[in-house]
C-alpha cells in the first residue's frame, strides 16, 4: 500500500514551483477528495453490510507494504469518444459530430477525458491541440493563484488572453471554465462536465464496492457499471476503470490512485502518418507533461514545412488525408495509474442492491478546502 | 440510494480463503433443454464464396496473383472460371461430411477429398471490371488505399535505405498490386495441379487474358499438421458465425454444442467460440452492436452487388524459425538464472509468449506443462476466459467434453497467461480493452484462413538449436472481415504492436512490430513483481500481400464477368 507525503500536481507540472503554500493547498484539496470518496464508500458499505472500504487516501493512509507492479494496475482506454465511434462495419467514425464547433458557454461533446481543438485556417487544419487536464485543477488554481491561470492560457493558448476573459467578475470572482479561449478559440483544459478529477477519484472509490444480483456476483464490465452507476456505460473510460478496480477488489486488494492523480495520455500511435511520403508521426509533440503522464499535446507541422504552404490537412494516415482532429484523437491511448496492494486481505460480501454511492462528507474535514467536490462554476450547455 | 430506503443489512461475511486452482473433478457436463431458437436469418450460402464462411481447410493451397491488361479478355476468362468458384453451401456440406466420417472412423477418411477455388479482387481490379465509383462503393477506406499505403500503419518496415516499405515484397508492392487473387485448395496435390492448370489463363483464353504475376503454394506441415513453423498449433480459436443454412429447424452454419446464453450474455456455439452476427464478415447481414452484442441491421450497400461479399486480407509472413528458437532458448536460460523463474524452459517461455503450448493447449488451463489430451478435445481447448473464472458451459443434450480438465481461474493481471501473450493480445476475450468490453472485442474478430508455406526447418538431433538453412518459410496469412480498419488493422496496429493496448504490459513478441524493432514484455514473477523481457530481433517479416474484395458468386457472374 502506497503512502505519500503529499499529492503532486497533475503530470508533475511545475505550477507550484517556488510556492510551497500552493503545493500544500493542493495536497489538502486532493486529500479532501480522497477522504470524501473513502467516507462515502465506508458509509455505503456500513449501510449495506458490505464490509471494509478497500479504497484509501495514500496521504493520510497507506503504508510501506508493497503494491503490484504499475503495469498490472494501469488502465487504458481510447481517447476518441465511444459514442461517436464507427457505428458498424464499413461505416466511419462520426468525426464531424465529435468535434462540432462550440461557442463560449458550451462544452465539447468529448467525454473520454481527452478533448481537442482544431485550428483551421482557410478550411485547412493548421494544428490540433489536445488536453486532458481536468477543469477542477484549473478551478483550484483560479481560486488560489489566478495569475498562474492567466499565464498558462497565455503560454498555451494565446498571448492575447486577458484576465477579464477568464474572470468576468474580476480576479476574485468565479473562474469561467467555458470562456471563449477554452471553447471556440482553444482548449486549455477539459470542458465536459464529466471530465474532472473528483469524478475520477469518486468513480474509482465507488467501483471498489462489490455487487451481486440474483445471487451471483457481478463481474462483467457493463452490468457492473449499470448496477453501480459510477459512470456512463457508453464511454470507453468509465466502464474500463470501474471493472479493473472492482476486479482488484474481488481479489481482496486495497486500491487507490497513484500520485500524481490525473488522467493522462499514455501513448500516441503515429504509425502510418505521412507527409509527401515521409513519416509524419514526429509532428505530434507533448508540450506539457511527458508520456505516460502527458497533459497536453499539439500536432502541427514544423515552421519550415508550414512556410511551404503545407498543413496538417496534407498529412495522410495510411493514405487517407486528415480532415478531422478525431483521426488523431483515436490514435491516443489514455490511462489512469492505479495502485493495488500485493496482499489480498479484504473479502467483502457483495452488496446485493444496485445504486450509486451517495457522497458524504468525511468525518473530520481538513482545515483548508479550496475545492472539493464537483465543479461549482461550470456553465453547462449543449449536453445534459 | 437513500438511507431511509435501504433494506436491512446482512452481517458481514467473514474473510474467505484466497482462491486456489480448482482441481479436476469428474462431473457430468451441464445440460439443459433447448430454448426456442433465435431466428438468425438465412445465409445465402449458394452465393457466398466458400472459404469465407466455410473454410477450405485443405492441406495444399495455391495462391495465384493476376494482373488485368485487357478488360474484355479478363471478363471472358472470369466467365470461364466463375462456375468453378466454390460456395459456402458446397464447402460447408463437405466439411460436415468429413467431420462426421472422421468421428466414426477415428481418423481422416481416406479418399474423401475435394478441390475448391475462390477469387478476390483488389480495388484497382474492381475498378477495371466495373467502375471507379463501384469500386469506391465497397465500404472500407483501407481497401480503397490498398495494402502498400496501409503497410506503415501495420508497422511494416522497409528493407534497405531509402526503399519503400513494400519495396522488398515478392507480391503486392507499390506499383505491383495484383488485380486478382485466385485461391485454389485441395486435399491432394495432383488434383490441385490439375485444377490450377484448368483455371489459370492459358491457350484457350483470349489474347490479353489476365497475366499470372506470382504464385506460391502453401501446405500444412507434414511433420506437424495444423502447426505453423514456430511449432504452435494454429487456427485453434475462430468465431462462430450466426445464421441458418436452411429453413429446416436448427440447421445453423455453425454447429451448436452449447445452449443459448441468457439475454445480455455472450452466446457460444461451443466453449470459446462466441456467436457473432454474419455482418461482421459478410456484407448485407446484421452485425454486432459493440455495446451489447445485439444485431444491428445491415447498412444499405451501393452498388447492391457488394452483398454477400467480404474483404480479404492476405499477408505473406516470413518466419525466422531459427531466430525465434534461439531467442526462446537464450531468454529462458537468462530468466531461469534468476530466483523468479526457476527451471524455466524455452518450451514454457514460448507457451507464455503465445498463450498456448505447441499442442494448442491453453496455458490458462495447463499452466505447468503441455496437455495433449486437452489440446485434442475441441470442446475444451478453447474453453477459457482471462479476466474471470471460467464458468462450466451448459451443453445441449448429448454434447460435452470427452474428459474433464482443470478449469481456468480468473487471471485478470496475467500471472498465468501474460497479457502480452499472442492469443491474449489479439483476442482478449472477457478482458476489457482500450476499445471497450467483451462485446466490443467480438466486433474485432476475423475469420482466419491461413496456411504455412515453405518446408519445416529440420531439427538437429540431440536438442541442439537448428541453424537457419536459408530456405524461406512462413505463413500465408488470410483473413475475412467487413472492416479491415476496425478488425485486422486494429488487431495488428493497435494491439499487437502496442505496449499499452489492449492492456498494458508489453508487445506481442511473436507478431508485434515497431519502427526500430524493439519490443518488450513484462512477465509476472511468483512474488508479484515483474521481469522485463526485451528483443530487437524480428521473427516475422512481411514479404507481400494485399487487400482484396471477395465478391458474391452472382456478382462475379453477372457484374464482374459481364461483358
Amino acid at each position: 500500500m502506497a503512502h505519500y507525503n503529499a499529492f503532486n500536481p497533475p503530470g508533475n507540472n511545475a505550477d507550484f514551483a517556488g510556492d510551497p503554500g500552493l503545493a500544500q493547498a493542493w495536497t489538502t484539496n486532493m486529500s479532501n477528495i480522497f477522504d470524501t470518496a473513502t467516507a462515502s464508500v465506508t458509509a455505503y458499505l456500513a449501510h449495506h453490510g458490505g464490509g471494509t472500504c478497500q479504497f484509501y487516501n495514500p496521504v493520510s493512509g497507506g503504508g510501506a507494504s508493497p503494491d503490484l507492479p504499475a503495469s498490472a494496475t494501469d488502465i487504458p482506454w481510447n481517447g476518441f469518444p465511444k459514442r461517436h465511434g464507427a457505428p458498424g462495419p464499413g461505416q466511419p467514425p462520426q468525426y464531424a459530430a465529435a468535434e462540432a464547433p462550440i461557442t463560449a458557454g458550451q462544452n465539447r461533446d468529448q467525454d473520454e477525458y481527452l478533448e481537442w481543438f482544431v485550428n483551421r485556417q482557410n478550411g485547412k487544419i493548421v494544428s490540433v491541440h489536445f488536453t486532458c487536464e481536468a477543469y477542477d485543477y484549473f478551478q483550484f488554481l483560479a481560486q488560489a493563484a489566478p495569475q498562474k491561470v492567466l499565464a498558462l492560457y497565455q503560454t498555451y493558448i494565446s498571448p492575447q488572453v486577458q484576465m477579464a476573459d477568464l474572470f468576468p467578475n474580476g480576479p476574485t470572482g468565479d473562474y469561467d471554465i467555458l470562456n471563449k479561449w477554452n471553447t471556440e478559440l482553444g482548449a486549455m483544459h477539459l470542458s465536459n462536465p464529466a471530465n474532472n478529477l473528483f469524478a475520477e477519484v469518486f468513480l474509482a472509490a465507488s467501483a471498489t464496492v462489490r455487487r451481486s444480483q440474483h445471487g451471483a456476483e457481478i463481474t462483467q464490465t457493463i452490468p457492473l457499471i449499470l448496477c453501480s452507476k459510477y459512470g456512463a456505460s457508453t464511454r470507453n473510460s468509465d466502464p474500463a476503470i470501474g471493472a479493473a478496480v472492482n476486479g482488484l477488489c474481488r481479489d481482496g486488494r486495497q486500491v487507490t490512485i497513484a500520485d500524481p492523480v490525473g488522467l493522462y495520455m499514455a501513448g500516441f500511435n503515429g504509425a502510418g502518418l505521412t507527409l509527401n511520403g515521409q513519416p509524419a508521426d514526429g509532428f505530434f509533440k507533448i508540450v506539457r507533461g511527458a508520456f505516460p503522464l502527458a497533459l497536453r499535446a499539439v500536432y502541427a507541422l514544423p515552421p519550415g514545412l508550414a512556410a511551404q504552404g503545407l498543413t496538417v490537412s496534407d498529412v495522410k494516415i495510411g493514405g487517407t488525408p486528415i480532415q478531422f482532429g478525431g483521426q488523431l484523437a483515436e490514435r491516443i491511448t489514455m490511462h489512469i495509474a492505479g495502485l493495488a496492494s500485493v496482499t489480498k486481505d479484504i473479502h467483502n460480501a457483495p452488496v446485493t442492491v444496485c445504486g450509486a454511492v451517495p457522497q458524504v462528507d468525511p468525518p473530520a474535514q481538513a482545515p483548508t478546502s479550496l475545492v472539493a467536490g464537483p465543479a461549482r462554476s461550470v456553465r453547462r450547455a449543449g449536453r445534459a | 440510494m437513500s438511507r431511509a430506503r435501504h433494506t436491512p443489512s446482512k452481517p458481514p461475511r467473514s474473510s474467505k480463503p484466497q482462491r486456489k486452482p480448482k482441481p479436476a473433478r469428474k462431473v457430468k457436463p451441464q445440460q439443459a433443454a433447448l430454448p426456442p431458437a433465435q431466428d438468425e436469418g438465412l445465409l445465402e450460402v449458394d452465393d457466398i464464396q466458400g472459404n469465407i464462411l466455410g473454410a477450405f481447410n485443405k492441406d495444399h493451397q495455391l495462391l495465384v496473383a493476376l494482373a488485368i491488361h485487357d478488360v474484355a479478355a479478363a471478363k471472358a476468362w472470369l466467365s470461364r472460371v466463375a462456375p468453378f468458384i466454390s460456395s459456402v453451401a458446397e464447402v460447408a456440406q463437405f466439411n460436415r461430411l468429413f467431420r462426421a466420417r472422421r468421428r466414426r472412423l477415428g481418423h481422416d477418411p481416406l479418399g474423401l477429398i475435394a478441390t475448391w477455388a475462390n477469387i478476390a479482387f483488389s480495388h484497382d481490379g474492381l475498378a477495371k471490371l466495373t467502375s471507379q465509383a463501384d469500386a469506391d462503393g465497397v465500404p472500407d477506406d483501407a481497401f480503397h488505399q490498398g495494402l502498400p499505403d496501409r503497410a506503415a500503419i501495420l508497422g511494416d518496415t522497409a528493407i534497405g535505405e531509402g526503399q519503400p516499405v513494400s519495396g522488398h515484397w515478392v507480391v503486392g508492392g507499390a506499383g505491383r498490386v495484383p488485380d486478382i487473387l485466385l485461391i485454389v485448395a485441395s486435399d491432394d496435390p495432383a488434383q490441385l495441379d490439375r485444377a490450377v492448370t484448368q483455371l489459370c489463363p492459358g491457350a484457350g483464353d483470349l489474347a490479353g487474358a489476365p497475366e499470372v504475376i506470382w504464385r506460391e503454394c502453401g501446405q500444412t506441415r507434414s511433420d506437424m499438421p495444423g502447426h505453423e513453423h514456430f511449432g504452435f498449433k494454429d487456427g485453434v480459436s475462430q468465431p462462430g458465425v450466426r445464421g441458418l443454412v436452411s429453413r429446416a429447424p436448427d440447421i445453423y452454419l455453425t454447429e451448436r454444442f452449447q445452449v443459448d446464453a441468457p439475454a445480455g450474455d455472450i452466446a457460444f456455439a461451443r466453449p470459446g467460440m462466441p456467436l457473432i452476427w454474419p455482418g461482421e464478415f459478410v456484407f448485407g447481414y446484421p452485425s454486432n452492436d459493440r455495446n451489447n452484442g445485439n444485431p444491428v441491421p445491415a447498412q444499405a450497400l451501393a452498388p447492391t452487388w457488394i452483398r454477400n461479399g467480404s474483404l480479404l486480407v492476405f499477408r505473406r509472413l516470413r518466419q525466422d524459425v531459427a531466430a525465434f528458437n534461439a531467442f526462446l532458448r537464450a531468454a529462458a536460460a537468462s530468466l531461469a538464472a534468476t530466483p523468479d523463474f526457476p527451471g524455466l524452459s524455452a518450451l514454457r517461455l514460448g507457451a507464455m509468449l503465445v498463450g498456448r503450448w505447441p499442442s494448442g493447449a491453453p496455458i490458462a488451463r495447463a499452466p505447468a506443462q503441455d496437455n495433449a489430451d486437452l489440446a485434442k478435445d475441441p470442446l475444451s481447448v478453447n474453453d477459457f476466459l482471462f479476466a474471470n473464472d471460467t464458468p462450466a458451459p451448459v451443453f445441449r443434450p448429448g454434447a460435452g467434453p470427452a474428459k474433464d480438465f482443470p478449469r481456468a481461474t480468473a487471471d485478470p493481471l496475467g500471472f498465468v497467461c501474460p497479457c502480452p501473450a499472442h492469443i491474449r493480445k489479439v483476442n482478449p476475450r472477457d478482458q476489457d480493452s482500450d476499445k471497450g468490453d467483451a462485446f466490443d472485442t467480438l466486433t474485432r474478430r476475423i475469420l482466419r484462413r491461413g496456411i504455412p508455406f515453405g518446408p519445416p526447418l529440420p531439427a538437429p538431433p540431440g536438442g541442439q538449436l537448428p541453424a537457419d538453412d536459408g530456405v524461406e518459410r512462413g505463413l500465408h496469412f488470410l483473413c475475412y472481415q467487413t472492416s479491415i480498419i476496425e478488425q485486422f488493422e486494429l488487431l495488428q496496429s493497435d494491439w499487437a504492436n502496442s505496449t499499452n493496448n489492449p492492456k498494458p504490459s508489453g508487445h506481442d513478441l511473436v507478431i508485434g512490430q515497431t519502427a526500430d524493432g524493439k519490443r518488450d514484455v513484462q512477465l509476472f514473477t511468483a512474488a508479484g513483481g515483474t521481469q522485463s523481457l526485451q528483443t530487437d530481433r524480428t521473427f516475422v517479416t512481411m514479404t507481400g500481400g494485399g487487400y482484396f474484395f471477395a465478391p458474391s458468386i452472382s456478382a462475379l457472374q453477372k457484374v464482374l464477368a459481364a461483358p
